[in-house]
């Protein structure tokens, strides 16, 4: 009877100890957090200034010139969405699939998902030559006598990542309510009405709780296809194409691997200092680490069946074009990057094999850098090589990056760091609600 | 079933006769230039090792559904074995191949069996070494599982490209073999299905169980629906697209034929439109008699699947076929009835 | 008269249920309030099972049909020659009607969850009772 008692109470606690050190983490900045914002804040600076710059002089101040009509932008633009990737997957699927280790992370992930779509979502903008006349890609009543091409797949991308950026947020919200309540709850003054307004009143009563679950459920349902849907669209971009290296059946589950091996990775690097920051190593713990090593090693074993079932059949179809391209990557101008892109997708990795590794933060935090390091260069090589040379010998060229492209890829890093750390600060890192539940 | 039930002799005789039957059959009778060994292997192979990758994929992610018919999937680790032995025999039809006339350093006949059959042996080992510790619920039961599905995935890749796309010479697929693997997957799950509601017939004593089971089976079984149909549309569109001929003639050659035209859509209807459908509801996901109709009409649309890659390119005796596929049910339907000293429980 | 009960510990609240409901008090009287979703509560009170579903579905069938007619429509009204496809190229419009259907689907979804929910609720964001992490069970017998 005794001990039933104690029981009891710790529970409780636990309950408590959680709404205390998640608002603990939501009040007034240390010094840390102002230097951090401030960094990412003037990287964001940086790549405002370029961007603003590039639209007043032209797209000449970027690296682009025949033949490499693609390059930086359109990397760091499947970079972002590859990023975005991880968030609605912990979420959604693992939430699909019972996975417990979900609730310490999801909250993090799926913030991250909209900031990188966000991020993302800027660099066709930046792209485009004329970018004040982006809407045209949108199709609205066509006065101009303009009208969008549904069968291309830069179009089919509009939809695509609209659609995720609307789904992610909605889900990101949704999961939200009940824990903007309990933040309404515990604060005070105007924060109390602010969050007593996103909770949009939300009580926790029973019929709440059934439409809220069932809701849940259907929003996780439709953002897995949806997930993967999306960063196939994203290969189609190139796979749509006949150039060599981009026009392969694979491309699109193999980007999707990628796109979550690169997410998973980013999931890695932004919780392990915010766990330590804000002090939440009870609720994270490196069993929750473990497990998202595990992913991160799973999809890096498919992004390595892909690199090597393109290459075998590349020398299997003895097609000339698909074997020069292959080679070229990794023999030729760009060969370093290759190099790089393989050891940090596919060979370093691979130490997550070791229990020791893969339960200590440390290593993990760099294996997860590393691979963010080799997934920009994965983007760049594919970009880069199958358009610096494709059939025609003639026509073949080689590409550099401007200092203009390298600033505004530094301010696409600001601004997801910049979002990310007020995110921190104003919305409640982890889901409280399913960690009770959890707890139960 | 229950008359299935025997010792070791008994399933070894059985094996050995199934075996001896279609060796007869094929070597013998057949001839060199008839591929109804191919189907077979080529169909069964993905069934087989299916199931011991989906109980593996369960264990690895701590899935408790799987339980209750964890040993009646994993009992099937033996057809793997006997598949690998099939296979040689299928050196004797090699000259089906186009590359066999002008053989290289990747396609020439002893490496092509050396290596597929390393590859299979491979598979039924370690699917036998975690069939066991599985059931024993060892510590060693994770190791395993991932080098199983490591090998799963290579040998189902080889399937697809060794012994199907070469057929085709110069088409190629990229996606094929992860196509190959995951249609395996899908039909270990359907079988997954059958086995419940069966079970579900047996006994009542852990009905409850084998219901949830049940449930989440069919839930797995409507999510690979999508996944199926997606990994399907990647590769036809880009290939729609591209439109290059040596690419497009793998589809042209089977959806301008009169016959396969009509068949080809039913593919898409059994692994996708009917059991997506169906199984949308969620009370649907529990109704034991669409669940077993839904996993018959997925073992049935992958084996049509494979019939019409191979009809086009190769000659099949439709008495052999119909003979091997009855051959390897009862091989099937043995082990299963035989699961209880096949896989020990702790 | 207005009940209200407050419970610390879950399974004192739930043995309060069982046995209200085995009392036979009238559902519409009472107010559960929770602060995490349990089975348990569904177990012993069964509520109805939420209709969201139907606007799902809906919402779903409705982005499905808009992507195909869409596409469909416009491309015939204003037929672009591009690439050697065909005008209404199907597996293209697919892609579209499938990021419309889980559009629609999933913004149907959360409006149909407000409606069935009456949230956002006005009175509650302003002046919220709140219980915390207790249990409450409040009992509303005016008749």
């Amino acid at each position: 009877m005794k001990s039933e008692k104690v029981v009891e109470r710790t529970e409780i606690n636990y309950k408590e100890q959680l709404e205390r050190d998640v608002l603990a983490a939501m009040a007034k900045p240390n010094r840390w957090y102002w230097v951090a914002l401030g960094f990412s804040a003037t990287c964001f600076l940086i790549g405002l200034i370029s961007w603003g710059y590039q639209i007043k002089i032209g797209m000449g101040t970027a690296g682009l010139n025949n033949p490499v009509g693609w390059g930086v932008y359109i990397t760091d633009f499947v970079f972002w969405v590859g990023i975005a990737h991880s968030g609605t997957l912990i979420s959604a699927v693992l939430f699909l699939f019972r996975a417990k280790f979900r609730s310490s992370f999801n909250r993090t992930a799926e913030a991250m998902t909209v900031i990188a779509v966000m991020t993302a979502g800027l660099f066709p903008l930046i792209h485009l030559g004329r970018v004040w006349f982006f809407y045209w890609l949108f199709p609205y009543p066509n006065q101009r006598l303009l009208w969008v091409n549904f069968r291309s797949p830069l179009i089919w991308d509009v939809f695509a990542v609209s659609t995720y950026l609307t789904v992610s947020a909605v889900f990101f919200y949704v999961g939200m309510i009940p824990d903007l309540a309990i933040v309404r709850r515990l604060t005070t003054g105007i924060r109390k009405k602010i969050y007593g307004i996103l909770s949009l009143g939300w009580q926790g009563s029973l019929s709440e709780w059934m439409h809220y679950n069932r809701l849940y459920l259907f929003l996780a349902a439709f953002a897995t296809p949806l997930v993967i849907s999306v960063h196939s669209v994203v290969s189609w971009d190139f796979a749509m194409s006949v150039i060599p290296g981009w026009h392969t059946t694979i491309f699109a589950p193999y980007f999707v691997a990628g796109a979550i091996f690169s997410g998973t990775a980013m999931v890695v690097t932004l919780v392990i200092p915010m766990r330590k920051i804000f002090s939440l190593e009870k609720y994270i713990t490196l069993d929750h680490f473990e497990s998202l090593a595990k992913l991160l090693l799973l999809t890096s074993l498919i992004v390595t069946y892909s690199y090597i079932v393109e290459l075998g059949i590349a020398f299997y179809s003895g097609n000339v074009f698909e074997t020069a391209i292959f080679k070229y990557r990794m023999m030729g101008d760009y060969k370093i990057l290759y190099w790089i892109m393989i050891s940090c997708n596919s060979l370093i990795p691979l130490l997550v094999f070791f229990r020791k590794v893969r339960r200590s933060l440390p290593s993990l935090l760099i294996i997860s850098l590393l691979a963010n390091v080799g997934m920009w260069f994965e983007r760049f090589i594919l970009i880069v090589t199958s358009l610096a040379k494709d059939f025609d010998p003639y026509a073949w060229g080689l590409y550099k990056p401007s200092i203009i492209e390298a600033g505004i890829t530094l301010g696409s890093f600001g601004m997801f760091f910049t979002f990310f750390l007020i995110f921190t600060k104003v919305l409640p890192v982890l889901s409280m609600t399913e960690l009770k539940e959890e707890h139960e | 079933m229950q008359k299935l039930r025997m010792n070791s002799t008994g399933l070894a005789v059985i094996f050995l006769v199934v075996g001896t039957a279609i060796v007869i059959l094929e070597v013998l009778v057949a001839g060199a230039q008839n591929a109804s060994l191919l189907l077979t292997l080529v169909f069964w192979v993905a069934l087989a090792e299916g199931c011991i990758a989906l109980v593996a994929a369960a264990e690895l992610s701590h899935a408790q559904w799987i339980l209750p018919i964890k040993r009646a999937l994993l009992s099937v680790y033996p057809i793997i074995l006997f598949i690998s032995i099939l296979f040689l025999f299928l050196g004797f039809k090699l000259d089906i191949y186009p590359w066999a006339a002008k053989q290289n350093a990747w396609l020439n006949k002893p490496f092509f069996l050396i290596r597929n059959f390393i590859l299979l042996l491979l598979a039924f080992l370690f699917a036998w070494k975690f069939a066991v510790e599985s059931g024993k619920e060892s510590e060693k039961k994770n190791r395993y599982a991932v080098l199983y599905i490591l090998f799963f995935v290579f040998s189902q890749s080889l399937v697809a490209f060794d012994w199907v796309m070469t057929l085709e010479y110069p088409w190629f697929s990229t996606l094929f073999g992860g196509f190959f693997f995951v249609e395996s997957f899908y039909s270990g799950i359907a079988l997954a299905g059958i086995l419940c509601v069966w079970l579900l017939k047996q006994s009542t004593e852990d009905s409850d169980k084998l219901e949830k089971t049940l449930k989440d089976t069919a839930t797995l079984m409507f999510g690979f629906a999508l996944f199926w149909v997606g990994l399907f549309f990647a590769q036809y569109l880009v290939i729609w697209y591209g439109n290059i001929p040596e690419e497009t003639s793998f589809l042209v050659t089977r959806l301008s034929d009169p016959v396969l035209g009509k068949l080809s859509p039913l593919v898409l209807i059994a692994l996708f439109v009917a059991p997506f459908t169906l199984l949308l509801p969620q009370r649907s996901k529990s109704r034991s008699g669409l669940v077993q109709a839904m996993s018959m009409l997925i073992i049935a649309g992958i084996f049509l699947e494979r019939l019409i890659f191979l009809i086009p390119v190769v000659s099949l005796n439709p008495f052999l076929v119909i003979l091997e596929f009855l051959g390897l049910a009862l091989l099937f339907a043995a082990v299963i009835a035989n699961r209880h000293w096949l896989i020990r429980q702790s | 008269m207005k009940q209200q009960y407050l419970f610390e510990d879950k399974a004192e609240f739930l043995s309060k249920l069982q046995e209200l409901k085995d009392k036979g008090i009238s559902r519409k009287a009472v107010t559960i309030l929770i602060p995490y979703p349990l089975h348990e509560v569904e177990d012993i009170w069964h509520p109805a099972p939420s209709p969201l579903r139907v606007f799902t579905l809906f919402g779903a069938l409705a982005g499905l049909l808009t992507g195909f007619a869409f596409t469909i429509y416009t491309a015939k009204d204003w037929p672009l020659i591009t690439g050697g496809k065909p005008i209404v190229s199907i597996p293209p419009f697919i892609i579209i009607s499938f990021a419309l259907t889980i559009l629609f689907g999933a913004l149907v979804s959360f409006a149909g969850f407000l409606i069935l929910t009456k949230l956002p609720n006005i009175r509650a964001m302003m002046e919220p009772e709140e219980y915390g992490n207790q249990f409450a069970i409040l009992i509303n017998n005016e008749e």
